[in-house]
């Protein structure tokens, strides 16, 4: 049985076995070009998908605002004004939003009978767990009758649950702050990670915010009806300009700004910082693009300068070969195929080796890298690609040699 | 009488320009019969290494005819010229020119890799070759574990294998001692009594009396071309 081309690959790997030190080393530039090219489209690939799946998430569909420290002229008086309570209702009417929340909140020590644990106390309101994308995980959340009696209850995460209860039951415990008794009448369910500023999401106490503000942050310089900053979540990728635009409306009449003023609060939103880290995931694949297009560039000139090496050590073969009947042709497949088989298993151990780069920094939060056939295929392909045309120069000189000379080579 | 199997006719080939044109072939016309054991002999200069190549279709004259087993070569393309040599000429070399890392078995099946279409049993093929030259026991040695005399004879073997009309030995005995010689020199009168063409190219007057016909070779011309031994 013959198969068509055998006989050519047979002898195309034998020829780069006779030589495998030499035969590695051609293969190292092209093997990390096309490690650096399998990379590059497997992180530009990441922070794609990255940001299409994150697209209308809760935390994409959030727009968060603060009041700026210093507007732009640096008076004492304009320096810093917290929101009020009507704010946030105002933000709360916004058409098309799905909850909104004012947040207060300062760090204490909260005290069980057993223990005490160092928590964040947030004054909170009816809409607070859903513009926080918050589950219940017992009991039941602040109710709007306990925020306008300024009951003592509070609802805790699951961080103070398991420091200052330690596997007891702790519904229906009392807590204290500042001295102050609470009944715990709901937990929180676990979020994971931490916050942007590296702490533990679920170390907190909910308590009604008009508590809050009367029994413990009274004596804070945060008085009546003021909040520190401002959640809505309902802007989808499309309509979040509409959004942006409305807060931004809603925030100058109550502060008395007019359209060109600069404002002295700041709209804030999570996409806009996902595109700043789709930013950095471009830089980083435009790097390794080019370290990719270098590698294999010099891989491609390695390929051919050991082609060109081979073409002239073995002038006296091609001689023979074109004696007993070698065309130009078969010539010039047999070394092109040896270039290719050579690109070919450099493009594999290429993409082993980008896989295993990968595997090792994909611990790293910044680096998302998806993997799919595509890019194995275009990253192989394109080890191909520089087999080609690295390979037939030396190949095409090989087929055009004169057989006379060639024999009398020496 | 069957047409000879090598006709040339005012055979021409120069190199060089202007006033430096050498004439390594000048009107050289030539007939040899199937079954001859030619011998082409001349100093180095004498254009018999040309009239070889153009023999064995490796070169394209510059003016006049050649005819080999009906075909012929001044006009063939390059791709035709590459399958006339592999189908009906056989060479041999000086320098043997076997691929070193090689079986004695996969040097005599090299010309049929590039048979079109391809034969059949090349294996069995190549191994019959290598016992016709008494090599039978040694068809997987490499070359390097072969002496000199044997190594050519391998070289014979790949020239026989695809069945040319013509056998075409350039100074064969060139690279051995005078011991080896004689055995190769016999080899190839034994395959000439088996009905194989020769034509040989040598310097040597005693290599070239092993043949039967003698074509003296000087300045591109032909100056003598004698018959001589049995077959005279």
């Amino acid at each position: 049985m013959r198969i068509p081309g055998l006989t050519t690959l047979t002898l195309a790997s034998g020829s780069l076995l006779e030589r495998p030190f030499r035969t590695l080393l051609t293969m190292l530039g092209i093997i990390i070009g096309v490690a650096a090219v399998f990379a590059m489209l497997s992180i530009g690939e990441g922070s794609r998908q990255k940001i299409l799946e994150n697209i209308d998430s809760v935390e994409a569909r959030t727009i968060s605002i603060f009041p700026n420290w210093n507007n732009g002229r640096a008076s004492a008086r304009r320096a810093w004004r917290p929101f009020t309570e009507q704010d946030v209702l105002d933000i709360q009417a916004i058409p098309g939003g799905e909850a909104a929340t004012g947040e207060l909140s300062q760090e204490y020590s909260i005290v069980s009978e057993t223990s005490d644990w160092r928590a964040n106390v947030i004054g909170a309101d009816p809409q607070y767990l859903a513009a926080n994308d918050l589950q219940m995980q017992r009991g039941r959340p602040i109710t709007q009758t306990e925020i306008e009696r300024r009951e003592t209850v509070a609802v805790i995460g699951t961080s103070v649950v398991r420091s200052l209860f330690r596997g007891q039951d702790p519904m229906g415990e009392r807590i204290k702050i500042q001295n102050i008794p609470f009944e715990i009448i709901g937990i929180v369910d676990e979020t994971e990670g931490t916050n942007w500023r590296g702490q533990d999401q679920n170390n907190f106490v909910l308590v009604p915010r008009p508590t809050g503000r009367a029994r413990l942050f009274g004596d804070d310089r945060l008085v009546r009806n003021q909040v520190r900053s401002i959640r809505i979540v309902g802007a989808t990728h499309e309509d979040r300009a509409r959004f942006e635009r409305e807060v931004d409306f809603i925030m100058r009449r109550s502060r008395g700004l007019t359209a060109d003023e600069a404002p002295d609060f700041r709209i804030f939103n999570f996409s806009a910082n996902r595109q700043a880290v789709a930013e950095t995931q471009r830089t980083l694949s435009l790097l390794l693009a080019t370290m990719g297009a270098v590698s294999l560039i010099v891989g491609g000139v390695g390929v051919m300068n050991i082609m060109l090496v081979s073409v002239t050590e073995r002038t006296r073969e091609i001689g023979l070969r074109m004696a007993i009947g070698a065309r130009g042709s078969d010539i010039l497949s047999q070394f092109l195929t040896e270039a290719l088989l050579l690109s070919i298993i450099s493009g594999l151990l290429g993409l082993g080796l980008g896989y295993a780069v990968s595997q090792v920094s994909l611990g790293t939060d910044e680096i998302e890298m998806v993997f799919s056939p595509n890019i194995a295929i275009l990253s192989f392909g394109s080890a191909l690609l520089v087999g080609v045309v690295f390979g037939f120069l030396p190949a095409q000189r090989a087929s055009q040699l004169n057989p006379i000379e060639a024999l009398r080579h020496e | 009488m069957s047409a000879p199997l090598i006709e040339t006719q005012n055979l021409v080939k120069t190199y060089g320009r202007g006033s430096s044109v050498i004439k390594a072939l000048d009107e050289v016309s030539l007939t040899i019969d199937r079954g001859e054991f030619v011998a082409v002999i001349g100093a180095s200069g004498s254009g018999k290494s040309t009239l070889m190549n153009m023999l064995g279709g490796l070169d394209k004259p510059d003016g006049g005819d050649i005819a080999i087993a009906g075909q012929s070569l001044a006009r063939m393309s390059k791709r035709a010229l590459a399958y006339f040599r592999n189908e009906t000429i056989g060479f041999v070399f000086q320098q043997f020119q076997l691929l070193p890392k090689k079986s004695a078995l996969t040097n005599v099946r090299l010309p049929m890799q590039y048979r079109r279409p391809r034969l059949d049993e090349e294996n069995e093929r190549a191994r019959q070759s290598l016992e016709r030259v008494g090599l039978g026991d040694r068809i997987h040695h490499k070359p390097t574990q072969l002496s000199g005399g044997q190594q050519q004879r391998v070289a014979i073997a790949r020239a026989l294998v695809g069945e040319p009309d013509l056998l075409l030995a350039d100074e064969p005995t060139g690279a051995l001692d005078s011991k080896t010689s004689t055995n190769v020199m016999e080899l190839l009168v034994e395959l000439n009594r088996q009905g194989i063409t020769i034509v040989l190219i040598t310097h040597d007057k005693e290599v070239a009396d092993y043949a039967n016909r003698v074509i003296k070779m000087r300045d591109g011309k032909i100056v003598e071309d004698v018959r001589q031994g049995v077959l005279a």
